[in-house]
């Protein structure tokens, strides 16, 4: 597969990316691929928190720069699903304790052994971001349908031309059809009229999401998660599949206006 | 929001979203070109006034934009019409 390693940035602090990294990662496991997750956010460890795995760790990705351990001895497993793996961040050390050629090295000694190799990528436009990019053969770029995420997607979209890597693929993330609907919130047509990316889906918002992150599971194990549903979608089309993707569009009716304006909400 | 508010959004201006598409359309061009947000209009008042002199311009026809470029950041184009008469 040629896009095998996968990075999913953002620019703005977050929007999501840990979410989606998790989200995919598993709905990939649960298909039967064999996937890991590295989390390179160092010093701001999050993904295992999202995974609910946080009292599994051991060693973490410094330890594997270090040389303490070898990479495949720092994965946790998941307890869930099945061929799922952690590759955990220090929470200790900065940003600049895995460089750019260190995560190449470490994705090159996983390489074989993975269906796929995600990389969470820490917020901003510095080293950490650039460590985390650097061996992605695919790049995952998460927005908010809202200006500031906007703007720091164009920003990082432009880094990655000019780092000579692959135009990334955009994920909307926490689209409210609601406030769609109202002409508040920026809606899918728009926000790709500004940023022109491929579009790899859109994930609504989800009322439930802070109770799944506070029970350490992803919304992808649950059928009835609005957003899970269409971050299983995402996994399916990371595989080639094509799934229309819904436009969240729905036209408020006359009566729902009324008593948007003169209700009491 | 209150009621004044709601009615005033539904009523009388542009959705918001609207606004937003627009704002950023912009933004991003300057981003995108590198330029601070008052980079035309600096550039724009400076032209104007070395084309003064010059009384075959017609210097309130003068058009400046920023556009993208293939081999720079971006490019800012500037027209400057001439007179009729
Ligand atoms: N679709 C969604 N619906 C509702 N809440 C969401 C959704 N996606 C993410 N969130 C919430 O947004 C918050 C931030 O998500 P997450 O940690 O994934 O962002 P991030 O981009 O990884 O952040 P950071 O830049 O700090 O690493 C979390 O509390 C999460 O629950
Ligand atoms: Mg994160």
């Amino acid at each position: 597969m040629a896009d095998k390693v996968v990075c999913i940035t953002s620019g703005k602090g977050g929007v999501g990316k840990s979410t989606v990294t998790a989200n995919v990662a598993t709905a990939l496991a649960m298909k039967g691929y064999k996937v890991v997750a590295i989390d390179a956010d160092i010093g701001l460890r999050n993904l295992d928190l999202v995974l609910g795995l946080e009292n599994r760790i051991v060693y973490d990705i410094v330890h594997v720069v270090e040389g303490v351990v070898p990479p495949e001895k720092a994965l946790v497993k998941d307890k869930r699903t099945k061929n799922l793996y952690l590759l955990p961040a220090a929470q200790t050390k900065d940003k600049s304790a895995v460089k750019p050629e260190d995560l190449v090295k470490i994705v090159e000694e996983l390489r074989d052994k993975f269906d796929f190799i995600f990389i969470d990528s820490p917020a901003g436009i510095e080293e950490g971001f650039k460590t985390a990019v650097t061996p992605a053969d695919t790049i995952i770029v998460v927005a908010n349908p809202e200006m500031a995420s906007i703007r720091d997607a164009d920003r990082v979209v432009g880094l990655c031309e000019a780092m000579q890597k692959p135009e990334p693929k955009l994920v909307i993330n926490r689209l409210d059809p609601k406030k769609v609907a109202r002409g508040d919130m920026l809606d899918v047509e728009d926000v790709l009229q500004v940023l022109s990316l491929d579009l790899l889906g859109v994930v609504p918002e989800d009322k439930n999401m802070v109770s799944y992150i506070n029970r350490g599971e992803p919304a992808v194990l649950f059928e009835d998660s609005v957003a899970g549903k269409e971050l299983r979608n995402i996994a399916e089309r990371l595989l080639g599949k094509e799934i229309p993707i819904p436009k969240w569009t729905y036209s408020e009716g006359f009566l729902e206006k009324l008593k948007r304006l003169f209700g009491s909400e | 929001m209150g009621l004044m508010d709601r009615l005033r959004d539904a009523f009388g201006r542009p959705p918001a979203k609207e606004v937003a598409k627009k704002r950023l359309q912009l933004i991003l061009k300057y981003d995108r070109a590198g330029l601070p947000p008052n980079a035309v209009e600096a550039v724009k008042e400076a032209i104007l006034k070395a084309l003064e002199e010059f009384p075959f311009i017609d210097t309130s026809g003068v058009n400046i934009h920023i556009t993208e470029s293939e081999n720079t950041k971006g490019k800012i184009e500037i027209e400057v019409p001439v007179r009729n008469n």
